[in-house]
């Protein structure tokens, strides 16, 4: 399996798709759904708080000291390093990234299962995360979830 | 995670809330994701706790009881204006340790903007989605969307009259775009039909779509608007 990154061209992103992840975006079942199936009337996923969670620390949130650095390095005064170097996945970026996916390869999925696709996207994209290793651990938590 | 469900107390009054009852691929990427990002040390599992602590309990119920205060206590609506910070406090946010275990992610000025009857705001973050979530919780879909973020500051009576939200020409409207050092709350006139209303009464009409400034409180309307989402007609590129 490949990951791809991104590829620019004239000033724009292209996004290359993730097998992965267009497989559950093509197969998972959204909140939405399920919730209208059992009859829960929770408007968010129980999932989405830890997704808040796992954004905040990866970026430790905004306007913290690493949101700061990204400010100094849109405004030229700090270079690139300086950032890439503070957190695994700078605020901003993850933000914008999030802002593109949304609106080109997972346009057509809700809030916040399309959140929770783009930040996957985005940490293998930088090879944070690996789409292989991902694979094999969805299919060990499915059957750990189900195993009870 | 667990599963939506509520308890049954064995007293007969609380049924079981439905769950539901597989689980989705969503919820064992958003797991296994998690997972691998401790395991390769993007960040530890304690701060992920932390952090999805804070998310739980966050909401725009602080924010709504600020405006009630203020409405009601001339005083404490100065406070409001000359040291939001201790305001917040009154109503159980503390903007100076907001997550509570000392990791200041939301560390900002919180800004109180006043309407008037010829003043209105609304506030915008045009680079992200910044937002007050302390005392205000989660940005609705449509705040985080370029659509919204870009159209706002350029046609805010149109974008506000799609909210249903249309105010008459003499009032004046001016959007607050959120940064890196302010977040803001705009505090509405209250509106009439609701003298004599008790603390709590006007709480319940404050809603969060009052509280970002995309709509007017009103007696008998506590709920916010569902509003389409769509697309920028121009793709978001930043880089």
């Amino acid at each position: 399996m490949t990951t791809n990154p991104s590829e620019k061209t004239a000033g724009q992103t292209t996004w290359t798709p993730v097998p992965l992840l267009e497989d559950i975006k093509e197969h998972g079942r959204v909140w939405d759904d399920l919730a209208t199936q059992y009859g829960v009337t929770n408007p968010d996923p129980p999932w989405k708080t830890s997704l808040d969670g796992m954004c905040d620390a990866l970026g430790t949130g905004n306007c913290s000291p690493a949101m700061a650095l990204e400010k100094k390095w849109l405004d030229g005064s700090i270079g690139r390093g300086a950032v890439e170097g503070a957190v695994a996945l700078p605020l901003l970026e993850r933000r914008w990234e999030e802002d593109e996916l949304s609106e080109t390869l997972y346009q057509d999925v809700p809030f916040p299962e399309r959140q929770l696709l783009a930040l996957t996207h985005s940490l293998i994209k930088r090879g944070l995360v690996s789409e292989q290793d991902l694979a094999k651990r969805i299919k060990e938590v499915h059957e750990r979830l189900n195993a009870a | 995670m667990s599963h939506d469900h509520d308890h049954d107390h064995g007293d007969g009054l609380h049924k079981p809330a439905a769950m539901v009852e597989e689980v989705s691929d969503f919820e064992a990427l958003e797991i296994a994701v998690r997972e691998l990002a401790i395991e390769k040390g993007l960040f530890t599992a304690e701060d992920h706790r932390r952090f999805t602590e804070f998310a739980e309990h966050i909401g725009p119920t602080p924010a709504a009881r600020m405006v009630a205060k203020a409405w009601l206590d001339p005083e404490y609506k100065k406070l409001c204006f000359s040291d939001s910070i201790k305001a917040s406090l009154a109503v159980g946010v503390d903007w100076l340790n907001p997550t509570g275990f000392g990791t200041p992610s939301d560390y900002t000025d919180l800004r109180v903007l006043e309407d008037t009857p010829t003043m209105h705001h609304v506030v915008v973050c045009t680079l992200c989605s910044c937002y007050p979530r302390p005392i205000l919780g989660f940005q609705p879909e449509w705040y985080r969307t370029p659509n919204y973020r870009r159209r706002l500051v350029r046609w805010p009576r149109q974008v506000l009259a799609e909210f249903g939200l249309s105010l008459p020409p003499d009032v004046e409207i001016r959007v607050e775009d959120s940064n890196q050092k302010c977040r803001f709350i705009v505090m509405p006139v209250r509106p009439a039909g609701t003298e004599g209303w008790t603390e709590d009464q006007l709480t319940e009409i404050v809603t969060r779509d009052c509280l970002i400034g995309v709509a007017l409180p009103k007696p008998g309307v506590t709920s916010n608007i569902k509003l389409p989402v769509h697309k920028a007609v121009k793709p978001p590129h930043h880089h």
